[in-house]
């Protein structure tokens, strides 16, 4: 008797890359390009959206909406701030209020995207776009790896 | 049926539960928190006054300052 077997093969999402690899400059510059577009199009769902920065595992920023005044650094800060925070556990999002306005982070694939709001956001759906956000700049790193064979989705955040 | 002066109570402390819900609402919509996701599925939200959370507090303040 012979028993159908079936296989899938799923792309980790949600994994950490970790391998530590080092990408060739055009990897890093189709990577730059992607995280841009996709804040940009964060830009648009958000219309709340202060400042946003996209920030590899080595916490060096990919795109940034603005710079200014080393927003950056003090992104940095606080994502270390929240791994000390986390514990054992991994972080996977945040979000902190204060009366001035609200930071949200997402890290996902190996990307972590920090971004500030006016207060009295919709949490949830922030949280979503940003994930959507995060993991269309990953495909679009497979994508531009692997020929562009693979996920085919929409392009947008 | 109520007497006019019961009325006029009653209405009173309707208003006057009213006030007291919006307070109480903008209070908790004015408070600070910090909430963290694990990889996990578990949530916790940092007390206030713990280190790590007035870390991360003072590093988000200081971003929201950055605009």
């Amino acid at each position: 008797m012979t028993w159908p077997v079936c296989c899938y093969t799923v792309a980790d999402e949600n994994g950490k890359t970790g391998d530590g690899g080092e990408m060739s400059p055009a990897d890093q510059t189709a990577l730059a390009d992607a995280a841009s577009r996709v804040l940009d199009n964060l830009g648009e769902l958000e219309p709340q959206l202060v400042n946003a920065g996209i920030f590899d595992e080595a916490r060096n920023p990919v795109a940034l909406t603005d710079d200014s005044g080393g927003w950056s650094s003090q992104a940095v800060e606080l994502l270390e701030a929240l791994k000390a925070g986390s514990g054992d556990e991994v972080l996977d999002s945040a979000h902190v209020a204060s009366e001035e306005g609200e930071v949200f982070v997402v890290e996902e694939s190996g990307l972590s995207l920090v971004a500030v709001t006016g207060r009295f956001v919709l949490a949830s759906l922030t949280s979503y776009d940003m994930r959507m956000a995060l993991r269309d700049v990953a495909r679009s790193g497979v994508r531009n790896t692997t020929g562009g064979a693979e996920n085919e989705g929409s392009g947008d955040a | 049926m109520l007497k006019p002066h019961r009325v006029v109570l009653d209405k009173m402390s309707s208003y006057t539960d009213e006030a007291a819900a919006f307070m109480r609402r903008r209070r908790h919509h004015r408070r600070e928190f910090v909430r963290i996701r694990f990889q996990s599925g578990a949530e916790s939200d940092l007390p206030s006054g713990t280190p790590e959370s007035d870390r991360i507090a003072e590093a988000a303040r200081r971003l929201i300052e950055f605009g």
